[in-house]
């Protein structure tokens, strides 16, 4: 893959993305946001894009299984890579992690809740069993204006194999 | 029977008298006792599954086809003149559609604005592109390189005192002589407090996208108020309301800030309207910082009076407030309302700066007043050596102090005493004793009043069909409070029906059935009672119906659990075998809110303790634990009025804590005007937090006996915490947030 100088006219390139198993090929400039080709292009408008500048986490995405703000990610380093997005986690009916924050409710206006979910599945992932301090810690770039915090924390600790 | 009353309604403390539509629904209250299925008992959401699912379709995410993406071109400083915009140079970049400036001549009408050639504050609009794409637009605004001859301005609300800025005239309630009072008080505390400027900063920002069809204007916007914005649209674009459709299905947050149409569905609709496209407006994070508005800074002097056993003898507020909202003062209402006293004053000027305007912003203006008002009730307390509940308790204002007026209902004194319940009030100075850590401890109180009763005009109504499943239509959007869920609730309650039988809408205004803003805590109290109203006329109809059906007198008959019985237990049949007799046709049912009660004041009221670790080295402040005790009445869902208490309690506390809009002086433009930088709460930053709701259903308010939740809980959570720093420290800082730089110089 090219990347074309900046400041001059974009010369777009080929992408391939790979997002919730299905691929996507794309002649882009590969500076464009993932988030916004996401949304724009292959109509995932379920990643929402809260502050555009990587610090309210409403973006997330899994890539290669672990969270990513993809706001701040070019598409064109994400080629190669393997996405999810909250449409591909659900896409077998909601998990157990969703069925946590509804029972919990978890979840009051919902925009930043898909980022929530995406955040957590790549913490269970990574971490089966996290303790609740490594809940916080991995949590802690998922805003929520709500202040849904107690609840996501039990909604996470719930589905977690851990004593907390 | 149908009548048009006349009515005292409010909203935030603006009251009003004026005519309604009232339909008589032979309904009261449910008794506190009532046993109830539903109603009471903790429900998950609605719509759970579409908002985790990533399902849910906020604003931002319609897409229509031809749709145009618009971008604003905003001032970068505070006052200045555009002498120069290249709108030729913006025009010829290719997919620009339209593009507005202050010159341009408009299809709505507005006093000032909605583009600025004299911008009077850093964001301000300037020009609008509508584009191809989103990154044309953006480009066409850069290419309008505005040439901007600066002026003079003025940013802090100090130098706007002194030169006497005011916006509007000083206002002044007063009752008694408070002058008198103060001299001749046993013990006289006087506090001044500063509060910071407060960013709404929902996550979802403001948005519109609008359509302008042929015969219908359609707008998608994250509004708290379709019908508001309904009602803003018709009048400045000159369209018959029934021609405007305000379509509101999901809004990701709106905290006060987001109100009728705005700036961006007024500007969406014009750009459509000269398009013949539709066309979204979407603020991005810069700009929603700098222009989706803010709880003004206050700077406030408290002094009371009292007697020698802490009994208030004179409350005088003085608050200056940096350019709130117009013509709206409440700054000072907890003092002359909070507290039984005869010799009262409040006084608030609201200053005229080169900031953005205030709006409204989760209990606003009171929650800056109880800010500064509980500080100093507790430097009372300390100079009194009372409990500072104790004192809270003897100055207990069984009716409303400045309208003299009893309140339909009032459990304070019981949110004093479950909050020190629940936290350990009694042994709070134990905290104080040298701790392991090195940290210093400490718990502190505060008390909250709002109003919240609701009021008329609200609607709502019910169809059952042949499925037996019933239809409730309200005319609000549910903006994360929940309120969709509570209205399932009543009227499952009222049908006799399982939750998963009856489904609500919500968010359109084209069935035309009004509900009011989701704001002042008035969402419950007027629509639940609209609700149970239309569903109890289905109820009564399907009732009439069994009778003709079973030969039965309907009198006997009841519903419960989506089954028809006779009270004697000699019938019990399923909802369907009525229901299914109607074929093509519904039983309908419309519904309505009553008028409230005369010759009483509606509030809620509430207590919270909070415990703060104060680390003497570093100035750090952490908040570790919050109990909350609040009275509104009936709660129709706890498990959603309990997410209500815990977010309003996060966004107190970070206003003690953390979050400010921070101005440059020596330019007028605010520098944090960005997520990375204006500091909300994290899941790190939460500290536990008890809930706990006051069991009294208030009967004589309306037919389910709820008052509001929305504001309740942010307002009394940042004097709590300054509270407990005062206790844990033995300072107090005169300003919040207590950064650390605040903190080191209090303590120093």
């Amino acid at each position: 893959m090219l990347v074309p100088e900046r400041g001059g006219a974009v010369v777009p390139v080929t992408v391939v993305l790979c997002v919730n198993g299905e691929r996507h090929e794309f002649e882009i400039d590969p500076l464009e946001r993932l988030a916004d080709v996401l949304r724009d292009r292959i109509g995932l408008v379920g990643t929402k894009v809260g502050c555009g500048e990587g610090a309210c986490g409403a973006c997330a995405v899994l890539l290669d299984g672990r969270a990513v703000a993809s706001c701040l990610l070019a598409v064109g380093s994400a080629a190669g890579h393997r996405i999810e997005t909250i449409e591909g986690l659900s896409r077998d009916g909601l998990t157990p992690l969703q069925e946590a924050f509804i029972a919990a409710d978890a979840l009051q206006c919902g925009f930043c809740t898909p980022g929530q979910i995406v955040a957590a599945t790549g913490l269970l992932r990574a971490e089966p069993a996290p303790t609740r301090a490594a809940v916080r810690q991995a949590m802690s770039g998922n805003i929520c204006r709500c202040g849904c915090y107690p609840k996501i924390e039990q909604a996470i600790l719930s589905c977690s194999g851990g004593d907390g | 029977m149908t009548r048009l009353v006349k009515t005292v309604t409010e909203m935030e403390g603006r009251f009003e008298e004026k005519w309604v539509l009232v339909e008589d629904d032979g309904l009261v209250s449910w008794e506190a006792e009532a046993a109830l299925r539903h109603v009471g008992h903790p429900t998950p959401r609605l719509t759970g599954p579409q908002r985790v699912s990533g399902a849910a379709r906020y604003t931002v995410d319609v897409a229509l086809p031809g749709m145009l993406h618009a971008a604003v071109l905003r001032s970068p400083v505070a006052h200045g003149r555009v002498t120069a915009l290249q709108v030729a140079a913006a025009e010829a970049i290719a997919g620009v559609r339209a593009v507005l400036t202050p010159a341009s001549e408009l299809g709505f009408q507005q006093r000032s604005g909605p583009l600025h050639d004299e911008p009077l504050y850093a964001g301000a609009p300037l020009a609008v592109v509508a584009a191809d794409t989103l990154a044309a637009a953006r480009e066409a605004c850069r290419a309008l390189a505005p040439s901007i001859e600066p002026l003079p301005f003025t940013v802090d609300i100090e130098t706007a005192w002194q030169e006497q800025r005011f916006d509007g005239d000083l206002h002044e309630e007063a009752r008694g002589d408070v002058e008198a009072a103060l001299a001749a008080a046993a013990v006289r505390v006087e506090l001044v407090v500063s509060t910071p400027g407060q960013l709404q900063t929902p996550i979802e920002p403001h948005a519109a996208v609008a359509w302008w069809k042929p015969d219908e204007l359609v707008c998608f916007i994250a509004t708290q108020g379709m019908f508001d914005a309904r009602a803003e649209l018709a009048k400045r674009f000159d369209l018959p309301p029934e021609r405007v459709r305000v379509i509101t299905e999901y809004v990701g947050g709106g905290f006060g800030g987001k109100q009728n149409a705005g700036f961006e569905a007024l500007i969406a609709a014009e750009l459509s309207r000269r398009t013949g496209r539709p066309v979204r407006l979407v603020l991005d994070r810069h700009g929603e910082q700098l222009d989706g508005g803010c709880r003004p800074a206050t700077r406030q002097t408290v002094r009371l009076g009292a007697t020698a056993d802490g009994m208030l003898t004179a409350i005088d507020a003085e608050a200056l407030v940096e350019f709130g909202m117009s013509g709206w003062r409440a700054v000072t209402t907890p003092a002359l309302t909070l507290y039984r006293c005869a010799d009262v004053r409040g006084i608030e000027a609201n200053l005229r700066l080169e900031l953005r305007r205030g709006n409204a912003f989760r209990a606003p203006a009171v929650m800056e007043g109880i800010t500064a008002l509980e500080q100093a009730i507790d430097e009372l307390a300390i100079e009194t050596g009372l409990d500072p509940l104790e004192l809270r308790r003897r100055n207990f204002a069984d009716r409303d102090q400045s309208a003299d007026l009893p309140y339909t209902s009032n459990s304070l004194l019981w949110c004093y005493d479950r909050a020190a319940e629940l936290a350990g009030w009694p042994d709070r100075d134990r905290w104080r004793e040298p701790q392991a850590d090195g940290l210093l401890r400490g718990m502190g109180c505060a008390a909250q009043i709002w109003w919240g009763g609701g009021g008329p005009p609200s609607h709502a109504s019910c169809r059952l069909g042949g499925d037996g499943v019933a239809q409730v239509v309200v005319g609000v959007q549910d903006i994360g409070t929940g309120t969709l869920t509570a209205a399932r609730m009543v009227a499952a309650e009222e049908l006799g029906l399982p939750l998963d039988r009856v489904t609500v809408r919500g968010g359109d205004t084209a069935p035309a059935i009004y509900g009011p803003v989701a704001g002042g805590s008035q969402t419950t109290p007027s629509v639940m009672p609209a609700v149970r109203g239309a569903a109890a006329a289905v109820r009564r109809k399907l009732l009439a119906l069994a009778g003709d059906v079973f030969e039965a007198e309907p009198d006997d008959l009841v519903v419960d659990d989506g089954r028809i019985r006779s009270r004697d237990g000699g019938l019990d049949e399923p909802y369907t075998a009525v229901t299914a007799k109607l074929g093509q046709a519904s039983i309908d049912g419309s519904g309505n809110r009553g008028p409230n009660p005369d010759g009483y004041r509606a509030n809620t009221f509430g207590c919270q303790i909070a415990r703060v670790a104060v680390d003497p080295g570093t100035g750090s402040v952490r908040v570790e634990g919050i109990w909350a005790a609040h009275d509104i009445g009936r709660v129709i869902n706890p498990l959603g009025a309990s997410s209500q208490v815990e977010g309003g309690i996060l966004q107190g506390m970070a206003y003690a804590l953390s979050e400010q809009r921070v101005i440059d002086r020596t330019t007028g433009v605010p520098v944090n005007a960005t997520m990375d930088d204006y500091k909300v709460p994290t899941m790190m930053d939460t500290p536990p937090i008890v809930v706990a709701f006051a069991p009294l259903p208030d009967t004589l308010l309306n037919t389910v006996g709820a008052k509001g939740l929305g504001e309740p809980p942010i307002i009394p959570t940042a004097a709590a915490i300054a509270n407990a720093f005062r206790h844990a420290t033995g300072r107090r800082a005169a300003a919040l947030p207590l950064t650390r730089a605040r903190v080191l110089e209090a303590i120093a």
